[in-house]
């Protein structure tokens, strides 16, 4: 928490001002970014060729089947995986007041690739498109049995960090004697584990969209609960809130957006854990904005690193996910270097 | 009741409870090594052991017992008590339970090192890791560093490193052929399979001279673990303190995987571990060692019996460790720090 020793009033207005600012320019950024997405790559496009891609469609025309088919889809799931593992983050942290929570805690990232490992080895699937749904059946199985043994909607916030951390390296652990094992599963599962948009097709989006509209829905409903939780558990009981719901709320949250977004771009360790960092530096200690900037900001990152990974500078070929870590570390650093850290 | 037991200026409070959960834990460590020593694919009975051990007995037992299981069971229980004490101390000092030699980077440091290292050299694997742990290590230490060494500026600029050094490893790794790829996994998982009385006298020789540090280290930790206010209050340095915890709990966990290899779950659990076996509320370090050197046993023992796949002892860290520690958060619902 914040000391506020000042006797003054807070400048309110200004403050609330500014915030609004930061909004506005990180949606003109991101904006500016997804127009980027779209124009820019190994084969750039013109400006008035992507507006006829995306709006008289011409299947002869080159510069047409780039934008339209290998750019859009892409861009598409940075955006949703990014804005869905930002919201996830802001959920984990703010339900657990752990900074070090991410996402993946829940066990959703090791019950994912447990599945993606398992789906190689015993039913020999090395086609990524296939994994979407091992890797989504996988995280929620997982995320269940770690809710439950966290002791359900009554969790204590240590023993849920705790069982999920645990959880998560027993089924790492499974899958790293899986890979040992068997020499093929290493060989799919070393490049579906840098986590990125190859492959992807409009038909997984759309498949994947309920679910992570369903999140985003669980998550505005926790959200209030949430600021009293983080007020402490007699605190919030006090004021009428029912802890037990809003936790259950936020846990089903961030299972649906987790296991959407891994489904559709393999673990993706970094904007999870460091976005709602960055959201509450600018939004301030409130859930609901700090879960709105997240979930921009989210969206900003994996689609920067999308386009990044995209641009011959890297040889056009780096994963999104490798390019989110190589990327974000340093900047958190940097960050972390000049601003301080505000605790949650 | 307590004893105190005084030597010269320092003085150790030592109370019945502590004392006796001590001799629980060296009479369980005794067993699994006994248990260690009879596993095998050599049959030997209890008295043949006792035999070797005493220096009677046929020249093949004592090959056995002396030369190829005691070393790597001793190896064992080093590693781990080095692995389990560097989790807690930065357990305690970080006020935060999932924090281990990890957070500052040292394991992703480490994988970062080796494949480095296997892919200039063609070997190295080792030396390459350690410098890769050290080197990250002390860089998220002096980035963090700014008048002192608040936890959550180093838990954060170690997630930073931690996670871009984690993303390199795994494009290294994709960039490998698979056979240097397989064999880098095995690494990377950690193993005790051929360890002689050189990695076990390694590693003990270093616990021995960490020991009094750690020692010394202990009553100011627990000062550490409550807020800097109180700490501040009875006068300790904190930063120095920090500075001196940080160092200390890295060297631990570079002598652990000089000789285990990056063995993972055994420092970020045992100290949960330990805290839930042993009531108290003080930093139970020496139970956290007891128990990253008992999980470290174990695994090596699951390691040892399914002898027809060749697994190391890194994949039974955690198949070992994480229901304990699940079993453990099940049976005591108790509200309590760490």
């Amino acid at each position: 928490m914040t000391d506020c020793t000042s006797l003054a009033p807070p400048p309110a207005l200004t403050r609330a001002g500014l915030r609004r600012l930061w909004l506005a320019a990180a949606v003109l950024g991101l904006a500016a970014l997804c127009a980027a997405a779209l124009r820019l790559g190994v084969r750039p496009v013109g400006w008035s060729a992507v507006w006829t891609a995306l709006t008289a469609f011409d299947a002869g025309n080159a510069d047409h089947i780039v934008v339209r088919h290998m750019r859009l889809p892409r861009l598409g799931g940075a955006l949703l995986a990014g804005a869905a593992l930002g919201l996830a983050g802001a959920l984990m942290q703010g339900l657990t007041r752990n900074p070090l929570a991410d996402p993946g805690l829940l066990g959703i990232n090791g019950g994912a690739a447990l599945g993606v490992a398992l789906c190689v080895l015993v039913l020999g699937i090395t086609d990524p498109a296939e994994f979407v749904w091992m890797a989504l059946g996988g995280a929620l199985a997982s995320s269940v049995l770690v809710f439950l043994l966290g002791g359900g909607s009554r969790a204590g916030t240590l023993r849920l960090v705790l069982a999920g951390a645990a959880v998560s390296a027993l089924f790492l652990a499974l899958t790293r004697g899986l890979l040992l094992v068997s020499r093929q599963t290493l060989e799919v599962y070393r490049f579906w584990v840098l986590g990125g948009f190859d492959g992807i097709v409009p038909a997984t989006l759309a498949a994947l969209a309920p679910f992570l509209a369903a999140g985003a829905g669980l998550a505005a409903l926790a959200a209030p609960g949430l600021n009293a939780l983080l007020l402490g558990e007699d605190s919030a009981t006090g004021l009428g809130v029912r802890t037990g719901l809003a936790r259950l709320a936020a846990g089903a949250a961030i299972v649906l957006l987790c296991g959407a977004s891994v489904a559709m771009a393999g673990p993706i360790a970094f904007a999870g854990l460091i976005v709602p960092h960055l959201a509450r530096w600018t939004a301030g200690p409130d859930m609901r904005r700090v879960m709105l900037f997240s979930a921009v900001f989210g969206a900003q990152l994996l689609t920067a690193a999308e386009l990044l990974g995209r641009l011959p500078l890297f040889g056009g070929t780096m994963q999104a996910g490798v390019m989110t870590a190589l990327i974000g570390g340093p900047v958190l650093i940097w960050l972390v270097r000049r601003n301080g850290v505000r605790s949650l | 009741m307590t004893w105190t037991l005084r030597i010269s200026g320092l003085s150790l409070q030592i109370s019945r409870h502590s004392l006796l959960a001590g001799l629980a834990a060296a009479a369980v460590l005794a067993a699994a090594a006994g248990l260690a020593l009879l596993l095998g694919s050599y049959p030997l009975s209890l008295a043949g052991i006792l035999d070797a051990l005493l220096g009677k007995g046929g020249g093949l037992h004592r090959l056995i017992v002396l030369d190829l299981r005691l070393p790597r069971i001793l190896a064992a229980l080093g590693a781990g008590a080095a692995f389990g004490l560097s989790g807690a101390m930065f357990q305690v000092m970080m006020r935060n339970p999932l924090a281990a030699p990890d957070v500052i980077g040292f394991n992703a440091g480490a994988s970062c090192g080796a494949l480095c290292a296997m892919m200039l050299t063609g070997g190295m694997v080792l030396p390459g890791a350690i410098a890769g742990a050290l080197l990250t290590a002390a860089a998220v230490t002096l980035l963090a560093w700014k008048d002192g060494l608040p936890p959550e500026r180093l838990i954060l600029t170690g997630v930073g490193a931690s996670l871009a050094l984690a993303a390199a490893a795994d494009l290294l790794m994709s960039r490998m052929d698979v056979l240097s790829a397989a064999d880098m996994a095995q690494w990377l998982a950690g193993s005790l399979n051929a360890r002689t009385w050189r990695d076990a006298a390694l590693v003990w020789s270093g616990l021995a001279v960490l020991a009094p540090v750690v020692l010394w280290l202990h009553f100011p930790l627990a000062r550490l673990a409550m807020d800097d206010g109180i700490a501040t209050g009875l006068g300790l340095p904190l930063a120095r303190l920090r500075l001196a915890v940080t160092a200390t709990g890295i060297l631990l966990a570079a002598l652990a995987v000089s000789t285990a290899g990056p063995l993972p779950f055994v420092a970020f659990a045992a100290g949960p571990i330990a805290r839930r076996l042993i009531p108290g509320g003080r930093p139970a370090l020496l139970g956290a060692a007891a128990c990253g050197a008992l999980i470290t046993l174990l695994a090596d023992c699951a390691a040892r019996a399914v002898p027809a796949v060749q697994l190391p002892a890194g994949v039974f860290t955690a198949l070992i460790g994480a229901p304990l520690l699940l079993w453990l958060l099940i049976a005591h619902v108790r509200k309590g720090a760490l």
